[in-house]
C-alpha cells in the first residue's frame, strides 16, 4: 500500500516536470496530426471521380445572388414578396376564424354557461375563452403562412446568402450577419425569432440578436400599427392619398425599428456585452430543391403550433385578469378604473393615457389583445352606454367612424396616436417571448435586460416626443 | 402641467446623471464598488506578489518599493510588513525583505490564480487584451483554490498565460526560464518571443498595438540609444528601448531561419488558391478552435470563392465546404499562395 502511494507520487512528479517540456501548443499539434491521419486514410481508401471544372449551378447562382448589383435587390424583392403574401393571405382566414370563434361560438358558450353563476360564466367565457380565441384568430393565419415560406427559403439554401450579403452592415454594429434572419423571423413572431437565434453560434452576437429582436414588429403589433395609422395619420391627408400616407407611417415605424436594432446592437456590444466571447464563421451550404411537404410539416409543428401554444397558455390568465379587474369593484369603481385614474397623470404627461398604459400591462402576455383591451377599458372608464359588450369583454368595432367616436370620447389626440405607435414598437416583449428568452439564455439577468431596456427606451421616446410636440405647439 | 422645456431639461440632466453613475466599467457606482475592495486579504496578497516579483528579478523588496507598488503611505507599508512577519510569511534579508517558504507558496498560489484568470479572459471571453491584467488583478482575490482548480481543469490545465508567463502548477512548480530581454539580444541573432510584460499599462498598450505576441520569431536589425529596429515574423518593427525591455526572448539554434513575411488569407482574391501555414497565436480560444474544427490546419488548401455583396465576408472553399470568414479573421491565417497552374 505504502509502496503504491510512493509510486503514484513519483509518477505525478515526473508528469509535472514533463508537462513543461511538451509545450503549450500540444493541443494544436494533436489536432493537426488527427487531420494528417484522416487525410492519409481517405487518400488511400476513397476513390475520387475525375475532377471536372467546377462549373455548376451552385457557382452560377451564387455569383448572381451575391453580386453587388443584383444581390441586394433580389433579396429585397423576395422579402417583400414573403410579407405581401403573408399579409394578403392572412386576412381572409383570420376573419373566418374570428367569425367562427368570436361571433358564433362565443354566444353559444355564453348560453351554455348560463347555468353557472354569472361571475363564473363571465370569468371563463368572456375572460379566458375570448382572450384565447382572439390570440388564435390574429396569430394563427399569418404564422401558418409566413413560417413555411421562410422555411422553404431556408431549406433551399438562400437564407445563408442573405446573411453573407448583409454581414458587413451587421459587423459594423457589432452583430452577426445571421441576425438579419432572426430579425426577419421576428416580423412573424418575436418568440420564434428568439428560438431562431440558435443559428448564431457566437455567444455575444447571439445575445445581441436576442435582446434586439423585439424591435422587429411582430404580427401581433402590425394590426395596431395599421389601425392607428389609418385612423389618425391617413385622415390628415386628402382621401385619395390616405392609404399611401398611412402605409408610409407604418413603414416609418418599421424603419425606426431597424434603426433602433442597429443602434442598440452597437451600444450593447460596446457596453454590457463587451466581455462576452465572439467568433465568426458562416457556412454557405450547397443549394438543393426544397422538400416541400416535410418543410410544411416541420414548420407548422416546430414553429407555428409551438409558438401558438405558448401564446395561448399565456393569454388565458391575461383574459381572466382583464375580466376580474373590470368587474371587481372597490367602492364605486372597478379596480381597472382605479388604476386608470392612478396612471392617467403620468400617461398624459408622456403623451399617452392611463387606459393605454393599463392595457399594455395586462396585455403583456400577448400584443394581439392590446387594441380590444384598450377599447373595452375606454368604454369602461367613460361609462359609455350602448358601446361594446360589457365590463371585461373585449371587442372590436366595425368601421373607422365608430373607432374615431370612441377615441375622441377618450380624449385621444394625434400625439396620443403617434406615441401609441411608437410605444407599440418600443416596449417590453410579450411574456411568451420573455419566457422563450429565459429558456434560451438560461439567465434571469439577460431576460431582465431584454424586458427593461426596451420599456425604458419606449417611455423615454414617448416622453421626448410629447415634450417636443408641446413645445412646438406652444410656439405655433 | 410643467412647462415642456423644463421637463426636457430635467430629463436630460437625469439621464446624464444615470449614465455617469452606471456606465459599465467607468461609472462612479462601479468605481466606488471597486474602490472599496482593499480588504486585508487583498492588501496582503498584493504585498506578497510584490516581494515575489522583486525576488524573481534578483533584488529584494523594500519598504519604499512596497509603498510605491501598492500606492500606500510608508506608515501603512511598515505596519503591513510587520503583519506579514508576524504571520511568518516574510523575513529580513540584507537591506530588504525576503519571502519565507510559507510566504513563497502563498504568493505562488495567488499568481497561479491571476495567470489562470488572464488565460481564461483571453481564451473564453471577449474582454479586450489591454484589460486582461486589470480584470485578473480584480478577480484573483475573490477566487478560492477549489474554484481555481475547477477553472484550470475546464481549460485543460494550461501552462502559460497569454503573455507567456508560466502558470505555477498546483504544487507551486515553475519551469526554469532561460529567456533574455529583447534589448540584450545581439544583432542578427534569431530568437523566439516567450514573454510580454503587461505592466506598466502604457508600455503594454504600445506592444499590443504592434501586434507582438509570444511565439513570434524576431531578429534585431539595428540597436541604438533611442530605438531598436527588429524584424518580427518578417515585419519590421521599431520600438523605444524602454518598451523593448518588456519583451523577453529565447535565442534559437543557429540553423533556423527567419520566416515570413507571410501572406495572409485575406489578400487572396476570388479564384486564387493557397496552402495554410498556420494560424496566428493572436487568434485564441473559441475562434481558434472553430477555425481548426473547420479544417484550417497547416497543409490545407483553401480557395477564395466569392466576396459578399457588402464587400466584407469572403467565402472560401475549405476541404469541400464553403465557409465565409470576415477579413479580420482571414488576416490571422498565414498562407502560401499557389501560383495559378
Amino acid at each position: 500500500m505504502k509502496k503504491q502511494a510512493v509510486q503514484a507520487e513519483e509518477i505525478l512528479n515526473s508528469a509535472n516536470k514533463l508537462r513543461w517540456q511538451i509545450g503549450d501548443q500540444f493541443h494544436d499539434s494533436l489536432m493537426e496530426s488527427i487531420y494528417r491521419d484522416a487525410e492519409r486514410i481517405s487518400q488511400t481508401v476513397v476513390n475520387k471521380k475525375d475532377e471536372k471544372p467546377r462549373f455548376n449551378w451552385d457557382r452560377t447562382l451564387d455569383r448572381i445572388l451575391t453580386s453587388r448589383v443584383v444581390g441586394l435587390p433580389v433579396m429585397m424583392l423576395l422579402l417583400a414578396l414573403v410579407f405581401w403574401i403573408t399579409i394578403a393571405g392572412a386576412n381572409v382566414p383570420s376573419g373566418m376564424i374570428a367569425s367562427v370563434l368570436i361571433d358564433k361560438v362565443h354566444p353559444i358558450l355564453k348560453d351554455a354557461a348560463s347555468v353557472l353563476p354569472w361571475w363564473m360564466s363571465g370569468l371563463l367565457v368572456d375572460g379566458v375563452y375570448l382572450a384565447a380565441a382572439w390570440v388564435i384568430s390574429v396569430m394563427l393565419p399569418p404564422m401558418a403562412i409566413f413560417f413555411p415560406m421562410f422555411t422553404l427559403l431556408e431549406d433551399f439554401g438562400y437564407l445563408p446568402r442573405v446573411a453573407f450579403n448583409l454581414d458587413n452592415l451587421f459587423r459594423k454594429s457589432g452583430a452577426h450577419g445571421k441576425q438579419a434572419l432572426t430579425m426577419s423571423m421576428g416580423y412573424g413572431c418575436n418568440a420564434a425569432g428568439i428560438v431562431a437565434t440558435r443559428i448564431i453560434d457566437s455567444p455575444r452576437e447571439r445575445l445581441i440578436a436576442i435582446i434586439t429582436n423585439n424591435f422587429a414588429l411582430c404580427n401581433g403589433r402590425w394590426p395596431t400599427q395599421i389601425l392607428i395609422a389609418s385612423l389618425f395619420i391617413g385622415s390628415l391627408a386628402p382621401p385619395a392619398l390616405a392609404g399611401l400616407v398611412s402605409a408610409g407611417a407604418v413603414m416609418a415605424v418599421t424603419l425606426l425599428g431597424i434603426l433602433l436594432t442597429f443602434a442598440t446592437s452597437w451600444a450593447l456590444s460596446r457596453t454590457i456585452l463587451r466581455g462576452e466571447a465572439s467568433t465568426f464563421s458562416l457556412e454557405l451550404p450547397p443549394y438543393r430543391p426544397p422538400r416541400i411537404l416535410q418543410t410544411l410539416y416541420t414548420s407548422l409543428i416546430d414553429r407555428t403550433i409551438f409558438v401558438l401554444w405558448r401564446a395561448v397558455v399565456f393569454a388565458v390568465p391575461a383574459g381572466a385578469v382583464i375580466w376580474l379587474i373590470s368587474n371587481i369593484k372597490i367602492g364605486d369603481l372597478s379596480i381597472a378604473a382605479h388604476i386608470i385614474n392612478l396612471f392617467d397623470p403620468f400617461g398624459l404627461f408622456i403623451g399617452l393615457n392611463g387606459v393605454i398604459l393599463l392595457a399594455y400591462i395586462i396585455a403583456i402576455p400577448a400584443n394581439e389583445i392590446v387594441i380590444p383591451t384598450i377599447l373595452m377599458l375606454t368604454v369602461l372608464s367613460l361609462h359609455m352606454a350602448g358601446v361594446g359588450e360589457g365590463a371585461g369583454v373585449m371587442f372590436e368595432l366595425q368601421n373607422s367612424d365608430a373607432y374615431m367616436r370612441l377615441f375622441n370620447a377618450g380624449g385621444w389626440t394625434l400625439l396620443t396616436a403617434i406615441n401609441l405607435m411608437l410605444f407599440s414598437l418600443v416596449h417590453n416583449p410579450c411574456s411568451t417571448t420573455l419566457y422563450t428568452i429565459y429558456k434560451e439564455t438560461k439567465s434571469a439577468k439577460w431576460t431582465a435586460i431584454s424586458a427593461f431596456l426596451p420599456i425604458i427606451m419606449g417611455l423615454l421616446l414617448c416622453f421626448f416626443v410629447a415634450q417636443i410636440w408641446r413645445l412646438v405647439q406652444g410656439m405655433g | 402641467m410643467t412647462h415642456p422645456l423644463e421637463s426636457l431639461i430635467f430629463a436630460c440632466l437625469a439621464i446624464a446623471l444615470a449614465l455617469a453613475l452606471f456606465w459599465p466599467q467607468q461609472g462612479f457606482y462601479w468605481q466606488i464598488r471597486r474602490g472599496n475592495r482593499n480588504t486585508e486579504r487583498v492588501v496582503i496578497e498584493d504585498a506578497l506578489k510584490h516581494f515575489y516579483d522583486r525576488e524573481e528579478r534578483g533584488s529584494a523588496g523594500t519598504l519604499a518599493s512596497l509603498a510605491g507598488s501598492l500606492e500606500i503611505s510608508h506608515d501603512k507599508a511598515a505596519s503591513l510588513i510587520e503583519r506579514l512577519q508576524k504571520m511568518d510569511l516574510l523575513q529580513t534579508y540584507r537591506h530588504g525583505f525576503r519571502l519565507k517558504s510559507e510566504g513563497r507558496s502563498y504568493s505562488l498560489r495567488v499568481i497561479r490564480i491571476h495567470r489562470l484568470w488572464e488565460r481564461y479572459l483571453a481564451d473564453e471571453t471577449g474582454v479586450p487584451e489591454v484589460d486582461w491584467h486589470r480584470e485578473a488583478e480584480f478577480r484573483e482575490h475573490r477566487t478560492s483554490a477549489d474554484q481555481a482548480e475547477e477553472m484550470a481543469a475546464r481549460m485543460g490545465n494550461p501552462q502559460y498565460d497569454p503573455h507567456g508567463d508560466p502558470i505555477p502548477s498546483s504544487t507551486g512548480e515553475l519551469p526554469p526560464s532561460n529567456g533574455i530581454l529583447l534589448t540584450h539580444l545581439p544583432v542578427d541573432e534569431l530568437a523566439l518571443i516567450v514573454h510580454i510584460e503587461d505592466e506598466p499599462e502604457i508600455l503594454y498598450k504600445q506592444l499590443v498595438a504592434q501586434a507582438l505576441h509570444p511565439g513570434m520569431k524576431v531578429q534585431i536589425a539595428e540597436k541604438s540609444q533611442d530605438r531598436i529596429v527588429f524584424i518580427a515574423d518578417g515585419e519590421e518593427i521599431v520600438l523605444a528601448p524602454v518598451a523593448a525591455g518588456n519583451v523577453t526572448v529565447e535565442p534559437l539554434p543557429k540553423e533556423q531561419e527567419m520566416e515570413g513575411p507571410y501572406d495572409t488569407l485575406d489578400t487572396l482574391s476570388p479564384g486564387e488558391n493557397a496552402t495554410v501555414i498556420g494560424i496566428s497565436r493572436a487568434c485564441r480560444g473559441m475562434q481558434r478552435r472553430r477555425l481548426m474544427d473547420l479544417g484550417v490546419v497547416p497543409g490545407t488548401t483553401i480557395s477564395a470563392e466569392m466576396r459578399s455583396a457588402g464587400g466584407d465576408p469572403t467565402a472560401y472553399g475549405i476541404r469541400g465546404a464553403t465557409i465565409a470568414l470576415r477579413s479580420q479573421q482571414a488576416k490571422q491565417i498565414f498562407v502560401n499562395r499557389k501560383e495559378a497552374a
